[in-house]
């Protein structure tokens, strides 16, 4: 039997200070071969890790072949100790291998509630890290750091190797303090017992086929369990019986802010930008410089002034702290309260502006060309099987039928897709498709699209998930209510549930600050669509209820001062979207108070003395067509507002206001058409003349044969509607819809 | 017997400073009379090493005092910030009592302060009989405290004309003050150092200047953060100056101080209590201070008028005073407010109609 010498580096994952630990103790110990904790069937895509167009974060991706939604990943950053160790490993020839529990063997569900409590495999859902997770399991450094009143573990880290400053003595010390911390725990969970059993199981093989020292690089909780002697018959007996699924690995470019702990990503770090200055400022003394002087450039490029001088002032003030908490040099808790003080007059919430940028970070990984198929378009080529969709070159029409499994299906697929960027469906009848379940698309798939996948990898592994996770960001980016409503009704219909929970609370966020009506109102139809219609894709829509009610109310409360002295553009443009507001208002149907709360809006318009005269005169007809305002109130209104004391120009204004949609009411309406005929008679002739356009716009609206009703009417020779009847105040509305419904029925109606 | 209303805290606390100097065996910084730690110790409550018990004097986060503490350390200027009621004089008093031992070299700025105040004035008597000379030269707090080698106080730095806050930037900067008119200068002694404090919200202050700005490291104190903490102030507060005006106390004044804060706090933070709703915020600060006003006026009004019941009626115009300070825009966000939070809210219907009868 060969003797060799094994020492372990229990690591902090993305700990840069025990990469660079790490990597002076390798120098050190020069070992024959490298195990590191990591899914051993990856072994072999391992050195990929050290090719030089690799360029982190990437992260390692397994997949059950059949289902790559249950994705593991893997990532590794530049400042990760396992892929300095990995870069160590390659550049000094040594071998190098993973050694815990394969991906086969620790993606079926039954391994899910288990696996949340490993350290470097995270399951890439935030809700599978479940409640119970274990902080000082998955960090046990971190969990030492906050005991020794640190908020930040790099800079306890750091610390400790200032006043040690051999690598040695400080993996001894990781190991011992990981010993007593184990001390207390019970049994673990059985999986975390498997994987301990195969890392010491492939160590045992390690140290029969190498001579020379072997260096072990594993999450430092697991260092005691993987010292300890264990019959190696117990281990195996221990990995009996694993369900194995067959998986497929790969490297996927991964990003900076998907480090980040708080973004779903267990293992992660809570700055990466922080770690990774860290990393590049390791061995040099002007790292707390160096750093506020890049918070000083976030800032500048922001617009704020800052000086040479305040950054000097900073960086004294953070030497004060660090020397009143007794600790040997400032850390990121220093540079963080001194830059708040110094440089940000005091303003935490700055802070937490320039943070996003500075301690996320922009860093998007590369990958070779030449890596293996990525997930994404596996699961296409997956998803278009069950859809029984091929791509092809040519253009083809494809009309699906909501109602059914498949149709949905399909649909949804292409919507999705479109999300991410792959216009394989194009729909062909976008603008009407919201009442109907019926959509068509025009299909035409481009070898393009195969590269645009890959690029999306970064937002996930399947097409839901990356779908999801674009869409979440381009509501992270979106800033007005109407985007924030089209990108909510876009998820609807993509049936992305994440991220269209995402976009309500950035909604309900967006709604509450908004106090630009305007925009309230434009946010309202699409909102009023999905609620409406939302049944054909069978959404939940209790919440978005509450929202739109809640939108409602803002406007109605908003629309009086809104409209006070508009200029002629600004006028026609709050109308637009008035009416269309109130169309879709009417098509939600929402509780009683709410809708008299909108009247009561509508109302203040029509009252308000500043009101400019096209907007009270469409809030007068809405109110008329709600039934708010009586045939003999509306006339007296008319007759008022038109009346030869008012200026000209704001009667017409009314005038326009009130009927550029309402001409056919004076057909039947004897009434209105009175008050209307009176202001007409009581013109001069000059006036008159000048408002003849106005009503030459107004009247085109009918077709000749309606003017001409309209003209017989006037004349007195109409035919009448039969005393009592009156028509139905959203008539044209439901004949437009029973058309819609008739039109299918009389063409034959079958599927297409 | 001291018949003084208030004495300065280093007096009133005169057991707490010796007990704390007893034990301190930490390096002090030229000019102190205890050591940072110690100095936090005081702030922030904790034991003596003898075992004197310390008590709280300001209730907040520790890292805010550990960065002011840590500023006057550097020989930088401090500047509290805050809105009114966050007890920025109160940590200024008591820095400067714990550090010096000598609260009381304090400088009130007013709209109507002027130079003569800040750097130094003459004896006018002595100015005509001898010409300028150093026994004419009326000293201020910030001269004697360059000179001493002390801490010097400013109260509401922003309530003074910026020309006269310019004036500080030499004193600051190059630690003197040049007196032309006896053609010499004085120059801080070790120790020497400002506490500034100004208030954020206040609209119509001089702003400083960004020059002077720089040459301070600034300190936000915050509003209370939770709400029992904040109940606990406003309760407190109101008995005692209820007490001061002879109001009675009706038994109910508990729930309406918490449904009263539960408003000032929804609106302050922009967003319901259970974080559910968001919400606009109006200009005002609604501090804890107006609060206790509030509440204080609705007593008043109780006591007087009502008969003694305290309720949303009473509360309601004072209410609606302290939130609506623009008469446009506030009125929106409280009727928003009504309309999207509180009418939904069964215990709090009386406080909806009272509102909504009062805007």
């Amino acid at each position: 039997m060969k003797h060799s010498d094994i020492a372990y580096f229990g690591i902090r994952h993305h700990g840069p200070g025990s990469a660079d630990s790490l990597v002076q103790a390798l120098q050190e110990l020069r070992p024959v071969a490298v195990l590191i904790e990591g899914p051993s069937d990856a072994s072999a895509l391992l050195p990929l890790l050290a090719r030089p167009e690799m360029q982190p974060p990437v992260a390692l991706l397994c997949y059950p072949q059949d289902d790559p939604a249950s994705t593991s990943f893997w990532p590794f950053a530049e400042f990760s100790p396992e892929y300095q160790a990995v870069l160590w490993a390659v550049g000094n020839k040594a071998a190098l291998r993973f050694i815990d529990l394969p991906s086969s063997a620790r993606l079926p569900a039954e391994a899910m509630d288990t696996a949340q409590n490993t350290d470097a495999a995270e399951a890439s859902e935030v809700t599978e890290a479940g409640d119970d997770e274990d902080p000082h399991r998955r960090d046990p450094i971190g969990t030492l750091a906050h005991a020794a009143g640190y908020e930040d573990g790099e800079s306890w880290w750091s610390d400790i190797v200032e006043q040690n400053p051999e690598p040695g003595p400080i993996f001894a010390a990781i190991a011992d303090a990981m010993t007593t911390l184990r001390e207390g725990e019970g049994s673990i969970a059985k999986f975390e017992a498997r994987r301990e059993a195969h890392m010491r199981l492939e160590i045992a093989a390690a140290r029969k086929e190498f001579d020379g020292p072997i260096a072990v690089v594993c999450g430092a909780w697991h260092v005691p369990a993987l010292q300890a002697t264990h019959v190696q018959k117990t281990d195996q007996a221990l990995l009996k019986g694993i369900a194995r699924r067959k998986s497929t690995m790969t490297w996927a470019p991964w990003t900076g802010p998907r480090l980040a702990s708080g973004l779903g990503y267990g293992a992660g770090v809570v700055a990466p930008g922080w770690c990774k200055h860290l990393w590049r400022t390791r061995g040099r003394h002007d790292g707390a410089t160096l750093w506020l002087a890049m918070i000083a450039a976030v800032l500048r490029e922001k617009g704020h002034l800052i000086s040479t001088a305040s950054l000097i002032e900073a960086e004294r003030l953070a030497r004060a702290l660090a020397a009143i908490r007794e600790r040997p040099k400032p850390g990121f808790e220093e540079l963080r309260d001194a830059s708040v003080a110094a440089l940000f007059n005091g303003e935490a919430l700055l802070w937490a502006l320039v943070g996003a940028e500075l301690l996320l970070g922009a860093d998007v990984g590369e990958i070779p060309p030449d890596t293996p198929l990525a997930p994404l378009i596996e699961d296409l080529q997956r998803n278009q099987k069950a859809a029984r969709l091929k791509p092809e070159a040519l253009e083809r029409e494809l009309s699906v039928d909501l109602r059914s499994e498949s149709g949905l299906f399909r649909s949804t697929l292409l919507h999705r897709l479109n999300v991410l960027g792959v216009h394989w469906g194009k729909l062909t009848d976008a603008g009407r498709s919201r009442g109907t379940f019926r959509e068509r698309w025009t299909l035409a798939w481009e070898p393009e699209y195969a590269v645009r996948l890959v690029e999306n990898l970064v937002y996930g592994p399947t097409i839901e998930k990356a779908a999801n996770g674009r869409l979440t960001q381009m509501v992270g980016a979106a800033a007005t209510l109407d985007t924030l409503a089209a990108l909510v009704q876009g998820a609807i219909t993509a049936d992305l549930s994440e991220a269209s929970s995402a976009g309500l609370v950035a909604l309900e966020a967006r709604a509450a600050h908004s106090s630009e009506c305007l925009e309230i109102l434009a946010s309202v139809p699409p909102l009023a669509d999905i609620i409406r219609y939302g049944e054909a894709r069978k959404t939940e829509t209790n919440r978005l209820s509450g929202l739109m009610e809640r939108l409602i109310v803002e406007a109605a409360i908003a629309l009086p001062y809104a409209v006070r002295d508009l200029d002629q553009q600004a006028a026609a443009a709050l109308v637009g979207a008035l009416r269309k507001a109130d169309e879709a208002i009417r098509l939600v149907e929402p509780g009683d108070d709410v809708l008299s709360g909108w009247r009561d809006g509508l109302a203040a318009v029509l009252d308000g003395p500043r009101s400019t005269a096209l907007l009270a005169g469409c809030a007068a007809h809405l109110l008329y067509e709600a039934g708010q305002l009586s045939a003999e109130a509306a006339a007296g209104l008319l007759g008022r507002r038109l009346s030869p004391g008012t200026p000209v120009s704001d009667a017409a204004g009314f005038f326009e206001g009130f009927f550029s949609t309402a001409g056919q009411r004076l057909i039947y309406d004897e009434g209105l058409r009175g008050a209307v005929d009176s202001w007409l008679k009581s013109l001069d002739e000059e006036a008159f003349v000048a408002h003849l356009p106005l009503l030459r716009r107004v009247f085109s609206n009918l077709d000749s044969m309606e003017r001409r009703r309209l003209i017989e009417a006037v004349l007195g020779r109409a035919a009448r509607l039969p005393a009592g009847l009156t028509p139905a105040p959203d008539g044209g509305e439901a004949w437009r819809r029973h058309l819609e419904r008739l039109g299918p029925l009389l063409m034959g109606g079958g599927d297409g | 017997m001291n018949a003084a209303i208030r004495l300065p805290v280093e007096q009133a606390y005169a057991s707490e400073l010796q007990a704390l100097a007893r034990g301190d065996d930490k390096q002090k910084p030229a000019g102190w009379s205890l050591s940072p730690k110690a100095v936090l110790t005081y702030l922030l409550g904790g034991k003596a090493s003898d075992g004197t018990l310390i008590t709280p004097k300001y209730v907040g986060r520790r890292r805010l005092m550990e960065t002011a503490v840590a500023t006057l350390a550097t020989d930088r200027a401090l500047l509290l910030l805050g809105v009114p009621g966050t007890a920025k004089s109160w940590v200024s008093e008591h820095l400067a009592a714990a550090i010096m031992g000598d609260s009381t070299m304090i400088v009130q700025c007013t709209a109507g302060t002027d130079e003569n105040q800040i750097r130094y004035g003459w004896n006018y008597a002595r100015l005509l009989a001898k010409g300028p000379s150093q026994e004419a030269l009326v000293p201020t707090p910030l001269y004697r405290a360059m000179q001493d080698g002390k801490l010097c106080r400013l109260e509401e730095l922003t309530r003074m004309g910026s020309d006269v806050q310019d004036t500080l930037i030499t004193v600051l900067s190059e630690k003197m003050m040049p007196i032309p008119e006896l053609n010499t200068s004085i120059y801080a002694q070790r120790g020497f150092n400002i506490i500034a404090t100004a208030n954020n919200r206040d609209k119509g202050v001089n702003e400083l200047s960004s020059a002077l700005k720089r040459r301070f490291n600034v300190v936000v104190l915050p509003l209370p953060e939770d709400m029992a903490q904040e109940v606990s102030i406003v309760s407190k507060r109101v008995g005692e100056m209820a007490g001061g005006l002879d109001l009675p106390v009706p038994k109910n004044v508990a729930e309406e101080i918490a449904r009263v804060l539960t408003i000032f706090r929804e609106l302050r933070s922009g967003s319901t209590a259970d974080g559910k709703v968001t919400l606009k915020t109006p200009s005002g600060s609604l501090s804890t201070a107006e609060a206790i006003a509030t509440m204080v006026g609705g007593l008043s009004q109780a006591a007087w008028f009502d008969g003694g019941k305290l309720g949303a009626e009473g509360l309601a115009a004072s209410l609606v005073g302290a939130i609506v300070k623009d008469p446009v825009q506030d009125k929106i966000v409280l009727e928003e407010y009504l309309e999207t939070v509180l009418k939904k809210r069964p215990d709090y219907a009386g406080y909806y109609a009272a509102l909504n009868a009062a805007i």
